[in-house]
């Protein structure tokens, strides 16, 4: 043993927590080394008189500072906790390690898997949408079909089927050109007087479009029958279309113009204008 | 037991922390005042310390003692302190013992055991806070080296090694002022 070691180990010698063995070396040393001596005893003498520096008494205000301090504390703390969610994260805070993160992470994906899964297995045996879509398809293919009809139907030679396609246009929900001109053109030139008079009708129901109103004006110099002038005359009262006036007067004005009708006509045009 | 005290009060006992004030405070008292020679200042430093324990409640996880955690909260609160009253950092507070020293009578034994005293008060002042630190947490809190090397953050032969360097700057002070 040399004198670097003996310092090395001075602090455990100074606190007495040298194991013996180690202990009866030291000694060994000191015994032949007055210089090694001399170092230890100053540095013990000195270790032991610290302890004769004493440590003055606390006011016992401290006490009481203390105590108050932690009701203080203690009353903050309850009014901080009716947010709950502060006393949660500090409950569980002292819980939060890595290996508990990867530990929720997982059963976190779990869940998200097995919700995943659930809303899968749902679009795979009933996929709303697609279903949706479907159904609009198939009702907009409906539609299309009942305006071929209808107007393939108007063709028909026989008047009763073409009175069963006008018919139709009061369950075609949106009517198109097409069918607007269909409908004109059969009030104008259809050759049966009932035909032409429901085809009126249809159209007064859709009497909202500008393109019918005009049509039904023009329609009334057209007309040959009777009926269908008065049934045309009435409309044009009903529908308040001033338009109609000068179409009526050259009507009034023509020869063939059946007397009653003619009666008609001079108080439409009255109630026209 | 001073665990189990301490995580009950994580958990929201506070009430227990009565219990670890009174078994506790004049400890963390005598190291406060030893580190910074301040009397009024250690007082007021024990509250921050108790405060903070408080406080912080949830960092402490129960693995190393309570005692170890309270120096480490004591140790920060102390650097505060210091960072607050840097100008008189380093100044011990000698005024008490100064007018003795002044005193005449040195065949005096008490006095002279005084002068003594207040020799050695001075060289522990003038240590630098690592080195009056690890003196003062063997010396006077009597920790094991093992305990003070888990407050430093540091190797027990750290510790070993600083408390061996701590001793010769003393008597290095301590020699010269009593001359």
């Amino acid at each position: 043993m040399n004198c670097e070691n003996v310092k090395e180990q001075l602090p455990e010698w100074l606190n007495e927590q040298l194991p013996a063995a180690e202990r009866a070396v030291l000694d060994d040393h000191l015994a032949g080394c007055p210089d090694c001596r001399q170092e230890l005893n100053a540095t013990r003498q000195l270790w032991q008189r610290l302890e004769n520096i004493p440590t003055p008494e606390m006011r016992p205000e401290v006490r009481t500072q203390f105590y108050a301090m932690l009701g203080t504390f203690k009353a903050e703390e309850t009014a901080r906790q009716r947010s709950r969610w502060t006393a949660l994260v500090h409950r569980l805070l002292p819980w939060w390690k890595p290996q508990a993160a990867l530990r929720l992470a997982y059963s976190l994906l779990l869940v998200a898997v097995g919700v995943a899964a659930g809303y899968g297995l749902q679009y795979w045996q009933m996929p709303p949408l697609a279903y949706k879509q479907q159904i609009d398809t198939l009702s907009a293919q409906v539609v299309e079909m009942r305006q071929m009809m209808m107007l393939s139907l108007l063709e028909n030679p026989s008047a009763t089927e073409r009175l069963r396609a006008v018919s139709f246009t009061k369950d075609i929900t949106d009517v198109d050109g097409r069918i607007i001109d269909a409908l004109l053109t059969t009030l104008n030139n259809d050759p049966n007087v009932n035909v032409r008079l429901v085809t009126l009708e249809a159209l007064v129901e859709l009497a909202g479009d500008a393109r019918v109103r005009e049509g039904l004006v023009q329609a009334l110099t057209r007309q040959e029958s009777p009926l269908v002038q008065v049934a045309l005359a009435d409309v044009m009262v009903q529908l308040q279309e001033r338009k109609s006036i000068k179409p009526l007067r050259q009507l009034l004005r023509r020869e063939d113009t059946n007397d009653l009708v003619k009666a008609k006509l001079a108080q439409t045009i009255r109630e026209l204008s | 037991m001073d665990n189990a005290l301490m995580l009950k009060v994580r958990e929201g006992d506070l009430d227990k922390m009565g219990l670890l004030f009174e078994r506790y405070h004049r400890e963390l008292f005598g190291f406060l005042y030893h580190m910074s020679g301040q009397p009024d200042g250690s007082e007021d430093m024990v509250q921050t310390v108790f405060y903070r324990m408080l406080k912080y409640r949830h960092t402490f996880t129960g693995e190393g003692s309570f005692r170890a955690w309270m120096y480490h909260l004591a140790r920060n609160v102390l650097a505060d302190f210091r960072q607050k009253h840097k100008r008189s950092a380093q100044q011990y507070d000698l005024a008490n013992y100064a007018e003795k020293i002044a005193g005449g009578l040195a065949a005096d034994e008490a006095l002279h055991k005084e002068q003594e005293l207040a020799a050695l008060r001075e060289a522990l002042a003038s240590l630098s806070p690592d080195y009056r630190e690890v003196l003062v947490l063997s010396r006077f809190q009597e920790l094991k080296y093992e305990e003070i090397a888990r407050v430093l953050g540091t190797t027990e032969g750290a510790v070993k090694v600083r408390v061996h360097r701590a001793m010769q700057e003393l008597k290095k002070f301590f020699f010269s002022i009593e001359q």
